[in-house]
C-alpha cells in the first residue's frame, strides 16, 4: 500500500511543475518589440533566384533583394532599385544602369557591376527553370567600371526594363552563393530585409537590414508562418497567432470572415486570368464566325457568381484589368453577352436546331482547383442556350493536357489559364497570339497584320505608342477570338484590424517592409 | 534462442521482397499521374527547356531504365536526390521532416495507450454499468471518427472558443529550441529553455490528443475484454482470497497478465499511427513527413515520395520486430 501511495506521489510531482510551467505567461519574449507575423499556404520553393520559379519565392526575394529596379508599390510603374537610373542606346539593343555607390551584401561583398554581371552570368551558365527570362533576350553582360553595368540583348524589347525587375536578374553574392551548382545561403543577398533565421516549412525570420540604402522597414522583425492547409490559416488569424493571411484563404472563407468582420479584407484585382482557346487552324474553328458565336455567347457573369461566388471577376481582354492599355475589348465588340449574335453567325454558317453545332469542350480537373468541373459544365450550359450547340465535355489529366494535348492540337476548344512572368502586356498576348509561338498554346493562329502589331510593341520603347498598339492587339483579338478571355482572379488578403501598410497590386509581391502596426 | 535469431533473420529477409513489391507499385502509380516537371513549369518555359530539365532529371530515359536505376541505387543505400526545386537529396528532406513527426508520435502513442489502458480497466471493473457502456460506446465511436474532423473540432473549441491552444504549428513565433535531437520537447529541456518547453507542449497537445483519441478506442476495447477474461482466472480468485486489496488485484495480476495482447496491438497499431500521423499532421500544419509526403505527391516528386515509402516501410518492419521479440521475452512460453 505504501509502495503504490509513493508511486502516485511520484506522478504528481512529475505532472505539477508542467502545469505550473503550462500556466505561467512567457513574458520574456512579450516584453521585446513585437514582430509582424504573416500566414502563407505557399511555402519557399529554393532560395536561389538561379533555379526559383514560383510566385511566393520570388515574394520573398522581394524583399530580401531587390533588382536594378523595381516596381512603385499599387502600381505597374517602374522605379530605381540597386541602379539609381538607366539609358537605353537608341538602336535597343543596350541598356546601360548606373547602381548606387558602396552597397554590399549581407556577407560583406560590395555589390557592384562586376557582382551584378557574376549573377546574371551565373543564371544563365546554370540554365535552370527561370533562365530563359535571362537567356531568351540577353546576349551578355559588360562591366563597364565599378557602377556601371552594361546589357547587350539579342534584339530590341522595349519590355526590358520590367524583365529586370523578375528574381532571375537579383544580384546575389559570389561569396555565398557557389558559381556552378544550386545553393540557399540565408546570407549574400541585398535587400530592405535580411534573413535572421530560417527552418524550411516552419518560419522565415527576417530583420531590417541596416546596410540598406532605402528607408528601413516599418516592423524591424518580420515573420512569415507557413501553413499546409488553409483551414488552419484562417483560424490562426481569428485567434490572433498571425496579423496577415495571405495566398490563399479560400473563397468560402473568405466570404465568412466578411461576414464577421473582425478582419480587414483587402482586395485586388490579381494578375491571373482565365480563358478558352480555340484551335484556329483545323476545323471547325479554323471558320472565323464559330470562334465568334462562341466569344459571344458565354455567360462570364454566371462563372463568377454561381462558381466562384463572387471572388473573380469577369474578363474582357487579356491584358488583365489594372494594367496599362487594357481595354474591355470583348465587351465593346460582343457585349455582355449576345445571344442573338451568335446564332446568327451559327445560322450563316449553315447549322440549325435540327443540325447543331457539335463540339467537345476539353477542361482539366487536376490544375485549376476543385471548381472548374463547374466552371466547365457553366459554359457548356451557355452555348446550348443558343440552341444551337451541342457541347460535350471532355477532361484530361494535367500533365497529358499541358504536355501533350495543347502543342499536339488535339482539343478543338479548351479551358487554360495564365500566371505572367513578367509583367508587361506582351506577355498576356504574344505567346498566344503570334504566329510563331501560338502553337505552343494550342492556338495555332496565324495573322500578319496581329505579327505585326506585336512585333512593334515589342520594341517600341515609347510607352505611349506601346499602349495604342496594345489596344490595336486587343481589338484585332476580339474581332477574330481566336482566346476569349473568361475571368480575373482576385488577390486576398486579410489582416488584424490594427495593421497597416498591406498593399496589393497587380504585380503579386508582398512588400513586407512597408506593413506596420498601429 | 537459437530458434529466435533464425525468426529475425528469416523476418528481415521476407521484409525486402515486401519493401521491393511496394516500392514497384508506388513507382508505377507516381508515374502514370504525370512528370514533376510540367507540375511545376506549368506550361509557361519554351519546349526546349521542359526537355533540357526532363534531361537533367533522367525523365526521358524508359521506365524501365528509370526503375532499375533506381533500385540500383538503393540497394547501394541511397535514396537519392528530390526532382523538384533545389534537388536536395531525399535523406536531407527526412531528416527534416522526421523529429516533427516522430514527436507527434511518441506522445500521441502513449496518449492512446493511457487512455485505453485507463478507460478500457474502468469499464472491465464496472461491467454492465453505466461507466462500462459509456466507454464501450467511446471505444466504438472514436475508432470510426476522421482526424481532420477531431483535429478541427478540437481546434475550434480549445483554439478558437477558449483561446487556451494554438491551433497549428510546433512552436510559438521566434521560440524554436537549439537543436539537438530536433525533438522540441527534449530539445527545451536539454537546453533549459523553459519558455520554449511551455511553447512546444502547448502546441504538441491538441495534435496529440486528436491522434491519441483516434488510436485509443481499440484499446479500450481490447483492455475490456482481456481484462474481464482475466479477473475471471483461478489466480485472481487466489489472491482475492489471500486478502489482497482490489486495487492490487487489479493492477499489479490482472492488468499485467492482460498486457501481452495489448502490446501486441501496439506492434499492430504502428502503420496506422504512421496513416494517422499524416491526416493529423495536415490539419495542425505539423512540419512531418506527413506534410512532406502529402505535398511531394502533389508536385510528383517521385524520388521523395519513394524514399519516404521505403522509410517508412522500414519502421514498420523494424518495430514489429521489435514487438515481436519483447513478446518472447515477456511470455517464457512463446518460441518462434
Amino acid at each position: 500500500m505504501k509502495a503504490r501511495r509513493m508511486g502516485i506521489f511520484k506522478v504528481i510531482l512529475v505532472i505539477l511543475p508542467l502545469v505550473a510551467l503550462y500556466l505561467t505567461p512567457a513574458t520574456a519574449s512579450a516584453s521585446k518589440t513585437k514582430p509582424i507575423v504573416l500566414g502563407t499556404t505557399d511555402k519557399i520553393t529554393v532560395l536561389d533566384p538561379a533555379k526559383t520559379y514560383d510566385f511566393y519565392t520570388w515574394e520573398v526575394f522581394h524583399n530580401i533583394g531587390e533588382g536594378l529596379l523595381k516596381y512603385k508599390p499599387g502600381t505597374t510603374e517602374l522605379m530605381p532599385g540597386i541602379a539609381k537610373s538607366y539609358k537605353v542606346s537608341s538602336d535597343g539593343f543596350e541598356y546601360t544602369f548606373k547602381l548606387r555607390e558602396g552597397l554590399k551584401f549581407t556577407d560583406g561583398q560590395p555589390l557592384n557591376a562586376a557582382a551584378v554581371k557574376w549573377s546574371i552570368d551565373r543564371v544563365m551558365r546554370l540554365k535552370l527553370d527561370p533562365s530563359w527570362l535571362v537567356s531568351a533576350f540577353v546576349k551578355r553582360v559588360e562591366v563597364v567600371d565599378n557602377y556601371t553595368v552594361k546589357f547587350v540583348l539579342k534584339k530590341p524589347v522595349s519590355f526590358f526594363p520590367s524583365l529586370v525587375t523578375t528574381t532571375p536578374y537579383i544580384p546575389v553574392s559570389s561569396k555565398s552563393y557557389p558559381a556552378d551548382k544550386v545553393a540557399e545561403p540565408t546570407v549574400g543577398h541585398y535587400g530592405p530585409y535580411k534573413i535572421k533565421k530560417w527552418v524550411r516549412d516552419v518560419e522565415l525570420v527576417l530583420e531590417a537590414n541596416p546596410d540598406y540604402y532605402g528607408p528601413q522597414p516599418k516592423s524591424k522583425l518580420f515573420v512569415v508562418k507557413f501553413y499546409k492547409n488553409a483551414a488552419t490559416m484562417r483560424l490562426a488569424l481569428e485567434t490572433g497567432e498571425i496579423d496577415v493571411a495571405w495566398k490563399s484563404l479560400r473563397p468560402i472563407d473568405i466570404k465568412s470572415l466578411k461576414s464577421k468582420g473582425k478582419q480587414k479584407i483587402l482586395e485586388v484585382p490579381g494578375p491571373y486570368i482565365r480563358y478558352i482557346i480555340c484551335r484556329c487552324n483545323k476545323p471547325p474553328f479554323d471558320d472565323v464566325r464559330l470562334r465568334e458565336a462562341v466569344a459571344a455567347a458565354i455567360d462570364r457573369d454566371r462563372i463568377c457568381r454561381e462558381a466562384y461566388k463572387g471572388t473573380v471577376k469577369p474578363l474582357y481582354s487579356m491584358v488583365p484589368m489594372g494594367m496599362w492599355s487594357h481595354i474591355d475589348a470583348f465587351k465593346q465588340e460582343y457585349g455582355e453577352r449576345n445571344l442573338e449574335l451568335a446564332k446568327k453567325l451559327l445560322t450563316e454558317a449553315g447549322y440549325s436546331k435540327e443540325n447543331p453545332f457539335e463540339i467537345e469542350l476539353w477542361y482539366t480537373p487536376t490544375h485549376y482547383g476543385d471548381l472548374e468541373a463547374d466552371v466547365a459544365a457553366i459554359i457548356k450550359e451557355s452555348l446550348e442556350e443558343t440552341g444551337l450547340i451541342k457541347v460535350t465535355l471532355k477532361s484530361a489529366e494535367w500533365a497529358t493536357y499541358a504536355a501533350k494535348y495543347i502543342t499536339a492540337g488535339t482539343m478543338p476548344i479548351f479551358l487554360l489559364g495564365w500566371y505572367p512572368d513578367y509583367i508587361d502586356p506582351d506577355d498576356y498576348t504574344t505567346v498566344f497570339l503570334h504566329s510563331k509561338w501560338s502553337p505552343d498554346m494550342g492556338v495555332f493562329y496565324s495573322n500578319p497584320t496581329m505579327d505585326n502589331l506585336l512585333d512593334k510593341a515589342r520594341t517600341e520603347i515609347e510607352i505611349k505608342n506601346r499602349t495604342e498598339l496594345y489596344k490595336k492587339v486587343q481589338k484585332l483579338m476580339a474581332k477574330e477570338a481566336p482566346v476569349i478571355p473568361l475571368f480575373q482572379g482576385i488577390l486576398t488578403a486579410a489582416t488584424q484590424p490594427n495593421i497597416e501598410g498591406v498593399i496589393l497590386d497587380p504585380v503579386m509581391l508582398l512588400r513586407y517592409y512597408l506593413i506596420y502596426r498601429k | 534462442m537459437a530458434s529466435l535469431k533464425v525468426y529475425i533473420v528469416r523476418r528481415v529477409l521476407l521484409a525486402i521482397p515486401m519493401i521491393f513489391i511496394l516500392l514497384s507499385i508506388v513507382f508505377l502509380i507516381m508515374r502514370v499521374a504525370g512528370d514533376p516537371v510540367s507540375a511545376i513549369l506549368g506550361g509557361h518555359a519554351p519546349q526546349e527547356q521542359i526537355e533540357q530539365i526532363k534531361q537533367q532529371l533522367g525523365l526521358n530515359k524508359p521506365i524501365i531504365f528509370q526503375f532499375f536505376g533506381y533500385i540500383g541505387q538503393l540497394l547501394r543505400g541511397n535514396l537519392g536526390r528530390s526532382l523538384i526545386w533545389g534537388q536536395r537529396p531525399v535523406v536531407n528532406e527526412i531528416w527534416d521532416h522526421f523529429p516533427a513527426t516522430l514527436e507527434l508520435s511518441i506522445s500521441a502513442f502513449l496518449i492512446s495507450i493511457i487512455i485505453g489502458i485507463f478507460t478500457g480497466t474502468v469499464a472491465a471493473t464496472h461491467r454492465n454499468r453505466f461507466l462500462d457502456h459509456t466507454f464501450r460506446l467511446y471505444g466504438i465511436i472514436t475508432y470510426g471518427l476522421f482526424i481532420p474532423w477531431i483535429g478541427i473540432m478540437l481546434q475550434l473549441l480549445f483554439g478558437v472558443y477558449l483561446g487556451l491552444l494554438p491551433i497549428g504549428g510546433r512552436i510559438g513565433t521566434l521560440m524554436e529550441p537549439k537543436s539537438i535531437t530536433g525533438l522540441y520537447v527534449l530539445d527545451s529541456l536539454l537546453t533549459l529553455n523553459f519558455d520554449s518547453l511551455v511553447s512546444a507542449i502547448k502546441h504538441l497537445i491538441l495534435p496529440s490528443v486528436t491522434l491519441g483519441v483516434y488510436l485509443s478506442g481499440i484499446y479500450t476495447r481490447l483492455t475490456r475484454t482481456h481484462l474481464m477474461e482475466t479477473l475471471e482466472k483461478d489466480f485472481i480468485k487466489a489472491a482475492r482470497a489471500r486478502g489482497l486489496s482490489e486495487r492490487a488485484v487489479i493492477y499489479k495480476h490482472g492488468l499485467k497478465n492482460a498486457f501481452i495482447p495489448i502490446l501486441t496491438m501496439m506492434g499492430l497499431q504502428f502503420a496506422l499511427l504512421l496513416v494517422g500521423a499524416v491526416l493529423t499532421e495536415i490539419t495542425f500544419s505539423w512540419p512531418g513527413m506527413g506534410t512532406l509526403l502529402f505535398e511531394r505527391i502533389t508536385y510528383r516528386d517521385f524520388t521523395t515520395v519513394q524514399g519516404i515509402i521505403v522509410f517508412f516501410a522500414l519502421i514498420v518492419v523494424t518495430v514489429n520486430l521489435l514487438v515481436d521479440i519483447i513478446y518472447a521475452y515477456i511470455d517464457p512460453r512463446i518460441r518462434y
